[in-house]
């Protein structure tokens, strides 16, 4: 949606001495539910009479530089004093809506490619009011007056006013809809490698950022929530009476998810949940064990499934083949495992609410909340903190977490903060789920793939939530993401899917589909390569049209001199090429192997996000999608036995630590392309990157996730 | 029963059980929340602090323990070595979400106390026990070798 469909407005409702800047929009809707345009107020900037600006931010931070390079794009635009900018987190209004629905939603690497442009507008605008109520009082020409580092001044005189000086004349004045925007080279901050923003990070390096789980005020109260270890088992009865007696309990109570001890004191409750005694009904899920799935999961690959894509005549191809490859895949179920356990604190008092939490889905969240308490959403404060790791976890369609701290506060008369266990974490699922794929390859005398065939079995991501429109005929969008929109020139397709369902909840995890079809994909290729007898990347250029993955390819190869890379006995290099939300992103990773053991010792990583808004941070992004996307490469799985997790905590959940960290090269392409996303583009490439280097180095396929040497 | 604890410079006294890891009278009963919860089995660092000086995790560390040693956390302001770690955090851009980060700039300037200039191999070990699922590892070896310690 344009600006110039906006009316802007502004509202000095809120803080009564201050000027505040927004829109009025119609709610973004999508096509199919858009019926009318409702007209809401909300706000960007905040203007304080002593100079204090604050950028009101919609989009959740959480790690992934947001708050910094959106606040950028205002700053820039309006000639603010970078330093002293301070940041607020945005009340729930549609106006912040997501591009994906009517509500607030921080996912799918979209912050940046879909807000920029507005929030450079925001800017723009408002400096251009502030220049104009200056040349008024000092009765002077727009030509003669510029602004910089929040402050307006007369070049002709030397004069000046703050923008806090201000306030009182733009409050009355009309919001311009098609400001200005500055040309790129007149920038200060937007395309310059920009810190995190000092605020942010003096916050987070000496602990005063406030994260969900640091939320504090009077009377405040803790609850643990004793939650079934097997997936779908229910209560029968419990015995409270023990755990009753110990210090500080205040409450024991059964809920929908679980039964909820409510304590002066965290540890108090969750040290009371060993106390409690419970008869559960463990169900059926309770005989179902990994070896169970891969059974079912065998049977469904070896079935037609639902069609992701056809085209072409692919028996025609294979049977005309000169050579085929083959592959079967596995990828388990995945925690996201963010370093804050999982936590929301609800105030319930009858009439209203408040709500405090980090989420990626702020709109969704006071829903359930108010849906609980029987209220209306509006009647609900949502307060979203900064979140200590997403990675898609605080996104939680079905907001379990946020349940359980709704129904534990729901009638209690204090605001009571609901945390998690790290074992609740990991155990409790919102998995990236368990995969099994079949792919097939048809190739030519020359070595080119004629044919493309893959089945991938895996529960549906997104049906029933709320990107439901994602799930198509059948399909799910993290089953074909990545796969069936692959970048190769190929005549022939035949992709199928199946959606098994089991008590285990599914959720998006870090670059969602692109977890297994990236491996898929470029792990298949580079067996095509191989078989061809081609360099791989030589060979992906040959099978290529897109002129900016070609390019990407050659900067990696340029970066990683990959045409001199040294062949040493157990050391091997690989290479991979990964579209993804609107970027692509190349690496070449090397690898070294020892017995029953591999260490990634350098990653050569190319990104071509269209333009490079913060180039630091997008190498800072780059960085952690490899080190993210390494772990579940080389160590994550949650297993499945007698329809529980077989891991509770970071001695069995493996992650990634910093001895794990290879060293990592980045490399910026900028396109000029259209601006794409970032948070997730870093993550898909690794998983074969590393796969096709242990096979240069071995001569070993490794297919599946996590890689064990054997 | 109630305990006498030296945090950050202030003396506090605590009626706590004793029995209870010091993350949790930290951040429950002291309101100190600068010290985070990771995974309450000495798993993942986030919860560093020193005690006389030495890194220990707080969550595996009971009240009882404590006796009359010093507590400093991630909010102490005065000491000099704790800035300079800060300091570089923020010059070589480490946080993302920042979560962990309590944890490894504590657990770092433990490590820079006892050894004011590690190699790299001595970085890695020392380290290795705090998890950062956001992989600023990278930074954080850059930001640990940029100290200097000595001066």
């Amino acid at each position: 949606m344009g600006l110039s469909r906006r009316t802007f407005l502004k509202n000095t409702a809120i803080v009564s001495s201050a000027f505040i800047v927004g829109f009025y929009l119609p709610v973004k809707a999508r096509a199919d539910e858009a019926t009318k345009e409702t007209l809401r107020p909300n706000a960007f900037i905040q203007i304080d009479p002593d100079n204090t600006i604050t950028f009101l931010m919609g989009q959740a931070e959480m790690g992934q530089g947001t708050y910094t390079a959106l606040a950028m794009c205002i700053a820039d635009e309006l000639d603010a004093a970078w330093d002293a900018v301070q940041f607020k987190a945005a009340d729930i209004d549609p106006v912040y809506n997501s591009v994906f629905g009517p509500w607030m939603l921080t996912a799918g690497s979209t912050s940046i490619s879909t807000k920029q442009l507005e929030m450079r507008k925001v800017g723009a605008a408002v400096n251009e009011m502030l220049k104009k109520a200056a040349a008024k009082k000092w009765n002077a020409a727009l030509s003669d007056i510029k602004t910089k580092n929040s402050h307006v001044i007369n070049l002709k005189t030397g004069d000046k006013f703050t923008y806090g000086e201000l306030v009182a004349d733009i409050k009355t004045m009309s919001i311009p809809e098609n400001p200005e925007l500055k040309a790129l080279k007149d920038c200060s901050l937007i395309g310059k490698p920009t810190r995190r923003h000092p605020s942010e990070a003096w916050a987070k390096v000496t602990g005063q950022t406030e994260f969900g789980i640091d939320v504090r005020m009077d009377n405040l109260k803790y609850a643990a929530v004793l939650h079934p270890a097997v997936f779908g088992a229910t209560i029968v009865s419990f015995d409270p009476s023990e755990a009753l007696k110990r210090d500080g309990i205040l409450k024991i109570k059964q809920i929908p998810t679980g039964i909820a001890v409510i304590a002066e004191h965290w540890f108090q409750a969750k040290e009371a949940l060993n106390h409690i005694h419970v008869v559960w009904d463990k169900g059926e899920f309770a005989n179902v064990s990994s070896d169970d799935l891969r059974k079912e999961y065998d049977t469904l690959l070896n079935t037609p499934g639902a069609s992701m894509r056809h085209d072409g005549n692919t028996a025609k191809a294979f049977k005309e083949a000169h050579s085929i490859i083959s592959a079967d895949y596995e990828f388990p179920f995945l925690a996201h495992a963010p370093m804050e356990p999982l936590n929301c604190t609800i105030h319930h008092t009858g009439e209203s609410a408040k709500m405090w939490t980090g989420g990626q889905v702020q709109t969704v969240y006071r829903k359930v909340c108010a849906d609980i308490l029987g209220l209306k959403p509006e009647d609900v404060e949502y307060n979203n903190t900064f979140l200590g790791g997403g990675f898609g976890r605080r996104a939680a369609a079905n907001a379990d977490y946020i349940k359980d701290a709704v129904y534990t506060a729901k009638d209690e008369e204090w605001p009571i903060m609901t945390l998690w266990t790290r074992e609740d974490d990991i155990r409790m699922g919102n998995y990236r789920p368990m995969y099994k794929n079949k792919a097939r390859l048809a190739l030519n005398k020359y070595g080119d793939i004629t044919a493309f065939e893959a089945k991938v079995v895996g529960q549906p991501v997104v049906k029933d939530t709320i990107l439901g429109f994602l799930f198509k005929d059948g399909v799910d969008w993290a089953q074909w993401d990545g796969l069936t929109d692959h970048p190769y020139s190929i005549m022939n397709h035949d992709m199928q899917a199946h959606s098994p369902s089991s008590p285990i909840p599914v959720l998006w995890w870090r670059s969602v589909g692109h977890t297994q079809t990236a491996p898929l994909v470029e792990g298949i290729v580079d067996e095509a390569a191989h078989k061809a007898g081609i360099d791989p990347i030589a060979y992906r250029i040959s099978m290529l049209d897109d002129l900016r993955c070609i390019k990407l390819l050659l900067d990696v190869q340029r970066i990683s001199d990959w045409k001199n890379r040294k062949k040493e006995k157990n050391v091997g290099y690989g290479v991979s090429i990964v579209k993804s939300f609107g970027s692509i992103v190349a690496q070449v990773a090397k690898v070294k192997v020892t017995k029953n053991d591999f260490k990634v010792e350098n990653v050569w990583c190319s990104v071509d996000c269209g333009f490079a808004l913060n180039p630091l941070n997008i190498e800072n992004q780059m960085i952690s999608g490899i080190n993210f996307g390494l772990a579940a490469t080389k160590y994550s799985e949650i297993t499945i036995k007698n329809g529980e997790a077989e891991q509770s905590n970071f001695y069995d959940y493996l992650v990634t630590r910093i001895s794990d960290a290879p060293e990592i090269k980045v490399s910026i392409v900028n396109s000029g392309e259209k601006i794409g996303g970032i948070g997730e583009t870093a993550v898909p490439p690794i998983f074969p990157a590393v796969a096709n280097a242990i096979f240069d180095a071995t001569g070993k396929r490794y297919h599946s996730l996590p890689i064990k040497i054997s | 029963m109630t305990t006498k604890l030296k945090i950050d410079g202030v003396t506090y006294d605590v009626t706590v059980d004793d029995e209870t890891p010091l993350l949790w009278v930290l951040r429950d009963h002291l309101n100190l929340t600068g010290t985070k919860y990771g995974c309450g089995a000495a798993q993942c660092g986030a919860c560093t602090v020193l005690l006389d000086g030495k890194a220990i995790r707080s969550c595996a560390t009971f009240l009882k323990e404590i006796g009359d040693k010093e507590i400093m956390t991630i909010a102490n302001t005065t000491d000099p070595l704790l800035k300079k770690v800060q300091e570089a955090w923020v010059e070589e851009d480490v946080p993302q979400c920042g979560y962990c980060q309590s944890g490894q700039i504590m657990n770092a300037t433990g490590l820079l106390k006892a050894n004011s200039n590690p190699t790299e191999e001595e970085i890695l070990a020392e380290m290795n026990g705090n998890i950062c699922r956001c992989g600023t590892y990278n930074r954080i070896k850059n930001a640990i070798k940029k100290i200097n310690a000595g001066a």
